[in-house]
């Protein structure tokens, strides 16, 4: 998880996205607002998916990169008509990179309403060591 | 708020030629961006709110349901009024910061214009999945009477 990405989200853009499912996305997904945090220990994400239950959300997390996709659980009931509309019905999707510096294993997600909080461990080799002088 | 400063100076958008001249070329376009926002959300938004939240307004022959994105709100920080035909929701949001460096807060509040039929001592609201839905029950019509007038 590059600063770069985070500072210009354009850069996790279609390249990446392509090399996961070879076929090409056809669907318009929605990148959903998130935030990341940092930790000596870890690394903190936390996306904001309103509207996704947790049978809607895909996790995965391989290649140096992280996908989040979530499929809205909601449809409007028949018989409801639409008179005003700001939110998409577009699933989400967020792709991250990161340098390899992350401990897969030990990721740990938790949605609860609407958000999803992510830890990722950095692993042993990046974690700050003291080092004693004698 | 910062839009409404640009309109009370009247004085530049009607002698544009002046205006150009005391105001930058980025102040004019956020002065523009604020007359849009604030003509599309007229009648939606209340001016008072700063943090605002997507809303969705749906109907059916019974109720009309206001549907509004609010993530991560505990149940309990989420207020919902019914005043002089607007629905307005306040909401706050507490978040954990890294360790150490305690609470955040945000809080959210958006008013909606709401139609005149409401039965305002009926509205209900749910929360799922980070997702408001207010529903607000319609008064029932009342019915045309029909009178049969026997004629003798």
């Amino acid at each position: 998880m590059s600063l770069l990405q985070n500072l210009d989200p354009t850069l996790a853009g279609s390249p990446a996205r392509c090399e996961c499912d070879c076929t090409p996305n056809a669907e318009p997904t929605v990148r959903p607002r998130h935030e990341v945090s940092e930790t000596d220990e870890a690394w903190g994400l936390q996306v904001y998916l309103p509207g996704v239950a947790k049978d809607g959300l895909e996790f995965t997390a391989e290649d140096g990169q992280i996908v989040i996709r979530g499929r809205r659980d909601w449809k409007s009931p028949d018989g409801w008509t639409a008179l005003y509309r700001e939110s998409a019905d577009a699933p989400y999707e967020l792709v991250l990179r990161h340098d390899q510096t992350i401990d897969v294993e030990k990721i740990h997600a938790e949605l609860k309403d609407g958000v999803l909080r992510v830890s990722l461990p950095k692993s042993a080799a990046v974690k700050p060591r003291q080092i004693t002088v004698n | 708020m910062r839009s409404m400063i640009h309109y009370t100076n009247l004085g530049s958008r009607l002698l544009p030629a002046f205006g150009f001249a005391d105001r930058s070329p980025i102040v004019r376009l956020e002065g523009d961006f604020g007359r849009w926002f604030e003509t599309a959300l007229a009648g939606l938004a209340a001016p008072a709110c700063d943090n605002h939240f997507p809303v969705d307004v749906y109907e059916d022959k019974d109720n009309t349901y206001v549907r509004a994105e609010l993530p991560g709100v505990n149940r309990d920080d989420i207020k919902v009024e019914m005043v002089d035909g607007f629905l307005t929701i306040n909401a706050s949001r507490k978040s954990q910061v890294a360790e150490g460096k305690g609470e955040e807060s945000f809080s959210f509040c958006r008013s909606v214009s709401v139609p005149e039929n409401v039965q305002s001592e009926k509205v209900g609201a749910a929360y799922e999945n980070g997702v408001l839905t207010v529903t607000l029950p319609k008064q029932e019509e009342t019915k045309p009477k029909k009178i049969t007038v026997a004629v003798k």
